[in-house]
This record gives C-alpha cells, structure tokens and sequence, in this order.
C-alpha cells in the first residue's frame, strides 16, 4: 500500500467545485452488489435451507434433488450424532490449530527479520521470492510432496543410505503428511501480513525503548508485540479459516487416515447424493469455525485483561 | 584513546539474534523452493512412474504438448481466466472506486460483505454454486465456471483498488472537474492512470486465482469444459504421470514470464521495488 501521499493536509482556499446534480453516492457499488447478492447470498441462504430439507428415497441416484415439504433439523442431528463425522470434525480442528500454530512459528521469526534486518533494497526481492511460490500452482506445490515423501523416492533413499533412518519414509497418505502439506501451501499467507504490521512499526519505537532502559527482550514484548498484534490476527485468521476447509491438500497426501471435514461435505454431494446432510455439514462446519475463533478471541481478552491489570498494579 | 575503538567494538558484538534470524531465513526459503525444485526436475524424469528417477529425459513434455485432454483443459482453463480477470476487474474496480470516492452510509454493510466473501471456506462456496446453478439451470458450461470464480477475486480487487486510491491525493480529480473536465475524461485522464498498478494487480491475481482453482472448479464444471487443475487433480488420484510435471513446469514458466511482465510495467510506470511488490501480491 502506498502511504507515502496520506499524511498531507489538504490546503486549498479554492471555493469548492460547484456540484452538478449527481447520482446516489453508491451507484458504482450497484454492479458489484448485485452480483453479489445473486452469485453469493441467495446460494449461501439456499444451503442453510437446503440443511433442513431432506433426501427423497425415491430416486436414489437423482442428483440434486430435495425434499423441502417437512423442514426438520434431522440433519443437524445426524451430523453430530454420527461416529465418524464427530472424529473426523475433531481431527480437522486439531489439524488447523496445529497448522496455524506452527505457520505463525515459522513465519514470525523471518517476517520480523525482513522487517527489521534486511536493507530496505534487498526487502523488495526477498519479498517477492516469498511469494512466486504461492503465484505457482497450489496442486504442483502439494503433490510434489508426493515426490519428496515417497517412500522408494530420491530423499528416502538418500536418508536410509546416509543411514538417517532405518526403513523407507512412511509419511505419504498420513495425517503427518497433510500437515506439512497445510503448512507448506499457506507459509506466504501467513509470513505477508505479520510482514506488514512489523514493517509498519516505526523503527524510533523501539530504540526509544532500549534508550528508556527496556533490553531487548522487554522491547520485544511490550512494544513491538503489541503493536503488531492486528497484523498477528489477521495473519492467524488468514490462515485458520482456510486450513478448515481444506479439502484438496488432505486428498492428495492424506488418504484414508487424514480425511479432513470439507472431504466429507463433499463426499455427501459427489458420491452419497444427499445433498440435504451436506448442507447441514457444511453449516457446521462454518459455525465451528466461528466457535473456534470466537473461542480464542475470549481467551486473548481474558488475558489482556489480566495483564493490564498486573501492569496498573506494578506501576501504582 | 586507545580504548575508545575496542569499546566502540565492544557496543556492537556479534548479533546473535540477528545471525539465528539470518540462518531461519535461510532454511524457509529452502522450504519455500525445495517442493517446487523436485518438480521442475522431476519433470525430466524419463521413467514410467514420476516418483522414481529413472534417468534424464524430455519425453513427457512431448506427451503433454500431445495430450489432447490436456490441451483441451488448457485451453478451457485459459478461457475462463482471462475472463474472470475482465470480470472482476470492472465489478471490482468500480466497486472500489465507489468505496474510496463515494463512501457513505453504504460501505459498511458493503465492507461486511467483502468480509464474509473473504472467509467463507472455498468449500463451503463450491457447494453453493453447484446447488444454485442447479436450481436455476444455468448449463452455460463456461459461465458457471467465470461466475463461480469472480466472486472471490473481484472482491479482492475492489479492496486493491480501493486502497490505492486512498492512498492517493483526491485533489488531482477535482482540479480536472474545477478546470472543466466532464467526470468521464476526469476518470479517463486522472483516476485510470492512477489505479492503473492496482488494476494490473487485481487483473493478474484474478487471472491466476483462476487459472490455479481446483475446489469451485470440480465443483461447477459440467462434461466437456473441465479445466487443467481439475484433470491434473483427477490424474492425481488414479496415479502419477510425468506430462503433469511438464505441464507444470510449463506453466511455472509462463507465471514468472507474466510476473516479470507486470513488474517491469510497474516499474515503468515510476513504482519503486518495495511498491511494486506490494502491488503485486495486493497488500
């Protein structure tokens, strides 16, 4: 983004231009609007009925069709009543907050070097090295894990013949895999905009806080931290919201063992034809989502509030 | 005297932090190209199986320029894109200038909406096109495709666009109205050149996004138009060939082909290093 323009007041004695008549100030908005309106909220209000309705026996191999005479939450009930989905929804949570986790463990460290270490004509390059990866292809960069991981492959090889490891790498169609996999394909997302608010920092703020006495760690945490927590969120929604939704990365290096919630959703509708349970599935998987977050949003002003109040208390 | 340099040296010792840093760095950056290395160079892997090496050799280029399903979602694939980056840069773009110029009571809800496009899981969207597309018997092969690719990336683009015209002086634009521009060639010889970069930008990222969607694709396609990522996606299930590695390499090179491309304009066009950057990757 560039600020460079912002900061300056806007001096001008000039009389105001005289208006002519206009029209209403969104009219450029209409297009966008509808289109949104037509492509993306009449079919996400159509799956939260959809998640009521039911599927009709009769034809059973009719796909799409729905039974939207006796509304229930049949489905809702199914869903959550059901073994296997239970598992696999937990499994997914457990998946994304690890991924995220450890994305944020991997990215902070080099996002804050970029920021605060490298000079600034070398920044541009390194940025853009950190983000070719994510313009090539998404399915390239996922199965060729396939290549690195397989077991008879050339670092398998190399690893068993450098003596490493014993047996042949057994990591492919493992939830271990997906998770690598989740981590590799979302590092850009997750190192750009924790990049972005520690480069916003203005670097006087810290040394301001070395010359006040504050060592490094100290500066590190009740400075710059704090200041760069919008972009931390960001960063961590970034990349949570997607991660549970991933559908294509567990497909291709997860097999059976690391079947993700959105290969469900989409087994309903590709293979089992029940559109009905898919809906509802799909619903609960965006309210979980939500749980999820809303859940650790609690948390963080739990302990913020904690904090500022430890803080009122060793300054009083 | 004589102390003064060692002390001076003493301030500043090897930087530990900075050298742990340094040598991170190093290693994600491995991580980052490492996959991507495997394969451009697997792709010249003569052997059956693409896993295992078998020798250099070029033949599944030959069979991938060859393969006449491949050539067929290429160019399915191609279509779409370019029309997706149409699409979304005239919804997006005049939805952003409206947002950065004509703000009003309007651009909260209208924001919150750009929110909820933006987070809702990719799944959760693919089975909301296939089921709407269904009811409304939309059967225009590639029309089900652009729709259900434009909303995510024309979204992106109204907040790229927007954001660079706020970070612009809006001054310019009304000097043109106060010197007795119509408001068309104001925005013809004013605003346009200046979003231009966000507009590039968000035509490529739409492009790409496209180009590169496997979930909406599957999703949306019908017999007949399935795009690249969908077959390459399906073949990796049944098995592993290496035409796919050659098709991906190849279209590795176009996208860096394409990247140069657009730096290099916005460069031209007075960006320095850092903007073009940003610009480039939407921040």
């Amino acid at each position: 983004m560039t600020t460079a323009t912002v900061d300056r007041p806007a001096r001008r004695v000039t009389t105001p231009p005289r208006r002519r008549p206009r029209a209403p100030r969104f009219v450029l908005a209409v297009p966008a609007s509808v289109w949104y309106l037509l492509y993306f909220l009449v079919p996400l209000a159509i799956i939260v009925l959809y998640s009521f309705g039911y599927k009709p026996a009769s034809d059973a191999d009719n796909a799409g069709t729905i039974g939207l005479d006796k509304l229930s939450l049949d489905n809702y009930v199914d869903t959550l009543q059901d073994e296997a989905f239970v598992s696999t929804f937990r499994s997914s949570v457990r998946v994304a907050l690890i991924g995220t986790t450890l994305l944020f463990l991997i990215a902070f460290p080099l996002a804050y070097f970029l920021a605060t270490r490298v000079r600034p004509r070398w920044r541009g390059l390194m940025l853009a090295l950190v983000i070719v990866p994510f313009w090539t292809s998404f399915l390239l960069r996922t199965f060729a894990w396939r290549i690195i991981l397989a077991p008879n492959g050339f670092v398998s090889n190399q690893l068993q013949s450098l003596h490493l490891i014993d047996s042949p790498i057994e990591l492919l169609d493992t939830r271990t895999a997906v998770q690598i996999g989740i981590v590799y394909n979302y590092l850009p997302l997750m190192i750009f905009p924790l990049f972005v608010a520690l480069d916003r920092l203005d670097p006087a703020l810290r040394e301001a806080s070395k010359d006040l006495g504050a060592g490094r760690v100290r500066t590190f945490f009740s400075v710059t931290l704090p200041l760069a927590m919008p972009g931390i969120v960001a960063g961590l929604l970034l990349s949570f919201i997607p991660l549970m939704g991933e559908y294509v990365t567990p497909e291709i290096l997860g097999g059976a063992q690391g079947l993700m919630a959105g290969s469900l959703v989409v087994s309903q509708f590709l293979e089992a034809q029940n559109w009905a349970l898919g809906s509802a599935m799909a619903v609960v998987l965006v309210l979980l989502t939500m749980l999820v977050i809303a859940f650790f949003a609690v948390v963080a002003s739990v302990i913020r509030l904690v904090l500022a109040r430890r803080r009122h208390v060793a300054e009083a | 005297m004589a102390t003064a340099s060692p002390a001076v040296r003493r301030r500043r010792p090897f930087d530990v932090p900075a050298g742990l840093m340094r040598v991170w760095a190093v290693l994600v950056y491995a991580f980052l190209y490492l996959p991507i290395l495997f394969v451009v160079v697997y792709s010249f892997n003569k052997g059956r199986r693409l896993q295992i090496w078998d020798g250099l050799g070029t033949r599944w280029y030959g069979d991938a320029l060859g393969n006449e399903e491949i050539r067929q979602s290429l160019g399915v694939s191609l279509r779409a894109a370019a029309l997706v980056a149409v699409l979304s840069v005239v919804l997006g773009g005049t939805a952003g200038i409206a947002l950065a110029r004509r703000g009003g009571g309007w651009s909260k809800p209208f924001l919150v909406l750009l929110f909820m496009i933006l987070v809702t899981p990719e799944i959760v969207d693919a089975i909301a096109f296939l089921i709407w597309f269904v009811r409304i018997d939309m059967d225009l092969p590639l029309a089900r495709l652009v729709v259900g690719h434009s909303i995510f990336s024309s979204a992106v683009v109204t907040l790229i666009v927007r954001a660079r015209l706020q970070g612009l002086d809006e001054s310019l634009e009304e000097a043109a109205a106060d010197l007795g521009a119509t408001p068309f060639r104001a925005f013809r010889q004013i605003t346009l050149p200046l979003m231009l970069p966000a507009v590039i930008a968000g035509a490529l990222l739409a492009f790409t996004f496209s180009l590169d969607d496997v979930v909406i694709s599957s999703f949306v396609s019908i017999a007949g138009t399935t795009t690249l990522p969908t077959y390459v996606f399906s073949s990796v299930r049944t098995g592993l060939k290496g035409n796919i590695a050659a098709i991906s390499t190849m279209m590795l090179g176009l996208t860096f082909l394409a990247l140069v491309i657009a730096a290099v304009v916005l460069r031209r066009s007075g960006d320095s290093a850092e903007e073009v950057t940003a610009t480039l990757t939407g921040a």
